[in-house]
């Protein structure tokens, strides 16, 4: 006996903004170009290194150092799709990225959790992943998943893992943010192909995509680079992310930052284009800003971030899908920080009309799962999905008759017309829950109630029995070659 | 020795966003029209009464109902000046509205306080509303200030003496919302003509300004709309505010309780300006929402979308806007809710441009004040005014040499451009403040600590002592004529 999955509820804007000019965006792109073509980057895989200089890029094979001729990087650019389609197990769920609905994912690839049970904080487990996917499959808010903690007692084959305890506990889409290594991506393909059932359902409504961090700054990585490449063969998403932190590994400006940012990720996006012309590829710019004492990196001072939203509007520029950084608080307990934090950035996310967008759920600087924390988030969320809706002002909604039968000194709560309308009005479940004692109920252990009852009874439809032996099957074939 | 009052850094939004098209204004603009022609709203003022009635308005001496042909709302509504001036003590501290700039306030006529010292709740009085001026005063946030809390050890007279404790603790300009009726009208002029030095200064930089509430639905208060005519005929700015609330006072959709609230503001509008052609007026609508389980007045549901749409219909009609923002229903300052609720209104607000805004600093629905809220919620204030500022993008902020000096894998540490900027990258918030151990304090804990410290070591310029003895002689004279 499963239960049904409730429809997402992505954020879909009623206004748009534009952060960045015309005379801007041109000067970004122009500074990137600049960049990848006098400076270049370093990429140390052979495989990557060869597929560079087959297509016209000046490849240096000692430095490992690629300089991409701007005409190059437009060419390899110009197959990259501007919308596609990632799909879900169900295909109720699948996401259209086609720039009308900003999708959000949990947050992922935390540490630690604070245990469900004994509210202790420990290392976290492939079992944390399947609770917390099996939660926010439950929620609206959460358009897909990212396996929202590390599955530490699966060491080499973590990331496997991880994906397995997705699949079998989400009918959403899966995004990885830790399939490294051209061996690991395989089996990730494999398993993707399991779920998806046939190879042409596995490339029209891919079940599963890759992001791929860069190395600021300027650098890719070896086993991330090899991985994509794997992925983007069988015909999945991929993205790559820059984190370059203001005044480290990027110049101490925001739009020095940008550059340098950009460049890794479109150094990378020209690689894909280049090996599988037409591949489905995002770009994804979550920078931080260093602590100038510390020099930790903060997703959330006080101007960071507007950085995210530039970075969406860069991803546009080049023609690609956006994965914006949203939430990721550094505050250490779900309160007034972790709530202050990420509403106005993921507002302006959805007006800049960014796609997708990660994470919901984490604290301490993405590292630290509060289960918690993903309901008090998807408040937030959908007080934000609200307010970025349009209005409407239709004559039945413009209550003139209603107004004129009632006139001054009178009121409405007899009237037919509020008690129609006064239904549709959406309260929070978390902040006007009455107390016994009278007033509302702390919206934190009304949230907390929340994920015990969403665990006690939301069991979403399961894998196919052949499904989950077939997944079991390809885990123990990568754990004997990989572990 | 004290510290410099910081300037006043207004928000100056690079970006504008409409919440509602032409069409949807006309609409809603043609609906208020109907109302007040056809329906009428309640003027329970002998004198406000007669004002309508010389000037054609149709009259019902026994409702007290008047209704306003739209000939005549055109007629006054032309001579209400679109911007104006709120004047202060200090010059460098007036307010010029204008477009694109946008001022904040503190919140209102809170009636509780969480002691300074003992942290105990208790009945506010005239101290508090002195010390929370003397807090605002040093804030630049804060461009003037609203007395937040009600001077209740001075019953009758309390607005008089919420005004004496403001002009002694700030030089900024002061906006009252509880000075009512005729008489405490007089002493409110008299007491800032004392500081003016004359009428006609008073006029000319007005350093108090009113707003007063009006009655959902569709009525005014007596003392109330005639202490308005004394203020408006003398040159001080007086705005109506219009709180309808959706499912009791108003229809229960947006749109029903926006014409409402707007044809209570426009009707008091269309007076002022029969009373004083081109006396500065401004239009503020707050709605709420009724929890249905319980009537209580909410004002953050989930679904709060339209928060700032009436400041499009304020414009619509050619005056200022005075937005609503913060206020949190949370019962305590410093939580997850207080947060969650209110993060996203400055920003909002900023984008959709009203001139001026309250209020900073009050919980539990506008009642309670815990004096550190005031400090958190300007943490969220500059968030807003750094998002909403455009993105430098030239030669030296791109960075491009910078980024060509250290190539790829290096960092940007040593470079004379990252010293050079580090200092403004980032701008610390509250939430990024260090203990000794080099970790993250607790936010509210930094703030209950600057309250103090701005208590302690910023001293707002007195009043000269003359003023403030002529003060005190026109308090004791209204004590005596009002008990």
């Amino acid at each position: 006996m499963y239960s049904e999955t409730p429809l997402l509820q992505p954020i879909v804007p009623g206004y748009h903004l534009r952060i960045l000019s015309d005379d801007q965006i041109v000067q970004l792109k122009a500074a990137t170009l600049d960049i990848l073509n006098d400076v270049g980057v370093h990429c140390p895989s052979e495989k990557a290194l060869t597929i560079y200089a087959e297509h016209g890029a000046r490849v240096d094979f000692e430095k490992h150092i690629v300089r991409l001729p701007p005409d190059i990087v437009l060419e390899a650019m110009s197959h990259a799709p501007r919308s596609y389609t990632m799909g879900a197990r169900l295909p109720a769920f699948d996401l259209y990225l086609d720039g009308k609905a900003l999708y959000c994912a949990t947050d992922g690839c935390g540490v630690e959790t604070i245990d469900f049970e004994t509210r202790q904080r420990r290392a976290s487990t492939k079992q944390d992943v399947a609770t917390m996917a099996r939660l926010t499959d439950y929620l609206p808010s959460i358009g897909f998943y990212w396996p929202i903690v590390s599955a530490q007692d699966f060491p080499e084959t973590a990331p496997l893992h991880e994906l397995d305890a997705a699949f079998n506990n989400t009918v959403k889409h899966v995004q990885s943010e830790t399939v490294m290594g051209e061996a690991t991506a395989r089996y990730a393909v494999e398993m993707a192909q399991v779920v998806a059932g046939d190879p042409t359902v596995l490339r029209a409504r891919p079940p599963l995509s890759l992001l791929v961090c860069c190395i600021a700054p300027l650098a890719q990585d070896n086993e991330g680079m090899e991985s994509a490449l794997a992925f983007a063969e069988a015909g999945l998403p991929v993205g790559f992310m820059s984190m370059a932190n203001v005044g480290s590994t990027g110049p101490a400006t925001i739009p020095g930052t940008v550059v340098a940012g950009d460049a890794e990720i479109v150094s990378a996006l020209v690689l894909i284009q280049m090996a599988y012309p037409g591949a489905a590829t995002f770009h994804s710019f979550m920078p931080g800003i260093m602590h100038p004492r510390t020099g930790a990196y903060l997703g959330t001072a006080w101007e960071g971030t507007l950085l995210y939203a530039i970075g969406a509007e860069m991803a546009h520029a080049w023609g690609v899908p956006t994965l914006a950084g949203v939430f990721g608080t550094d505050a250490q307990v779900p309160g007034w920080q972790s709530a202050g934090d990420p509403a106005s950035s993921l507002l302006l996310l959805a007006l800049v009309g960014a796609e997708t967008g990660s994470g919901l759920g984490l604290l301490e600087s993405c590292t630290l799962l509060y289960p918690e924390d993903v309901i008090l988030d998807s408040d937030i969320y959908h007080r934000v999905r609200y307010e970025a809706a349009g209005l409407d002002t239709s004559p039945e909604l413009l209550a003139l008759d209603v107004i004129r039968e009632v006139g001054p000194r009178g009121h409405f709560l007899r009237h037919r017309h509020t008690r129609e309308h006064m239904r549709k009005r959406v309260f929070s479940e978390l902040t006007v829950q009455p107390a016994q004692e009278g007033g509302y109920r702390d919206p934190v252990d009304v949230a907390r109630e929340k994920v015990e009852w969403i665990l006690e009874n939301h069991h979403p439809l399961p894998l196919e029995d052949y499904q989950q032996a077939e997944l079991k099957r390809i885990l123990q074939s990568a754990q004997k070659e990989l572990g | 020795m004290t510290i410099e009052r910081p300037p006043i850094e207004p928000i100056r939004s690079a970006f504008r966003l409409r919440f509602l098209d032409d069409e949807q204004l006309n609409q809603l603009q043609e609906a208020t029209l109907v109302v007040l022609e056809k329906v009428g709203v309640r003027f329970p003022s002998r004198k406000a009464l007669e004002v309508f009635a010389a000037h054609g308005a149709d009259v019902n001496w026994q409702t007290e109902i008047v209704k306003i042909p739209r000939d005549l709302v055109w007629k006054s509504l032309s001579t209400v000046p679109r911007y104006f001036r709120l004047g202060a003590r200090e010059v460098s501290c007036d307010l010029q509205l204008q477009d694109g700039v946008t001022y904040f306030t503190t919140d209102g006529c809170g009636y509780e306080t969480i002691d300074f010292e003992t942290r105990q709740r208790r009945a506010s009085c005239k101290a508090d509303v002195a010390k929370m001026a003397h807090i605002a005063d040093y804030l630049s946030s804060m461009a003037f200030y609203w007395p937040m809390v009600s001077a209740q050890d001075y019953e009758k007279t309390a607005p008089l003496h919420e005004l004496d404790a403001s002009w002694n603790n700030t030089v900024k300009h002061i906006q009252s919302e509880t000075l009512m009726g005729e008489v405490p009208a007089r002493y409110a002029i008299e007491m800032a003509t004392v500081i003016s030095g004359s009428a006609e200064e008073l006029k000319r930089r007005p350093l108090f300004s009113l707003v007063v509430c009006t009655i959902a639905p569709l009525i005014q208060d007596t003392e109330g709309i005639e202490g308005a005519m004394v203020l408006a005929k003398a040159g001080i700015p007086v705005g109506f505010l219009a709180m309808p609330t959706l499912g009791t006072t108003a229809p229960a959709t947006l749109a029903g309780s926006f014409v409402v609230g707007d044809a209570e503001i426009i009707s008091a509008v269309v007076l002022m300006q029969l009373v004083a052609p081109g006396a500065p007026v401004f239009h503020s609508l707050m709605h709420a929402w009724a929890d249905p389980r319980t009537a209580a007045y909410v004002s953050y549901p989930l679904d709060s979308h339209g928060r700032c749409a009436p400041i499009d219909i304020a414009h619509h009609w050619g005056l200022p806007a005075f937005g609503g923002a913060y206020g949190t229903d949370s019962p305590e300052a410093g939580t997850w809710q207080a947060a969650a609720e209110v993060a996203l209104d400055p920003f909002l607000i900023g984008l959709a441009g009203a001139e001026f805004v309250t209020g900073i600093g009050l919980s539990g629905t506008y009642t309670l004040l815990y004096p550190e809220a005031i400090i958190l919620d300007d943490d969220l204030y500059h968030r807003a005014r750094y998002q909403l500022t455009r993105v430098d993008v030239s030669p030296e902020t791109l960075a491009v040499d910078v980024i060509q000096n250290v190539g790829p894998a290096g960092h940007f540490l040593a470079q004379s451009h990252t010293r050079k900027y580090m200092r403004d990258a980032m701008k610390r918030a509250i939430t990024h403040q260090l203990d000794a151990e080099s970790h993250y304090r607790n936010p509210r804990e930094v703030a209950i600590e600057k309250v103090s410290w701005i208590l302690k070591n910023h001293q707002p310029e007195p009043l000269e002592q003359a003023k403030q003895k002529e003060l005190a002689r026109i308090l004791a004279a209204a004590d005596r004529e009002m008990k």
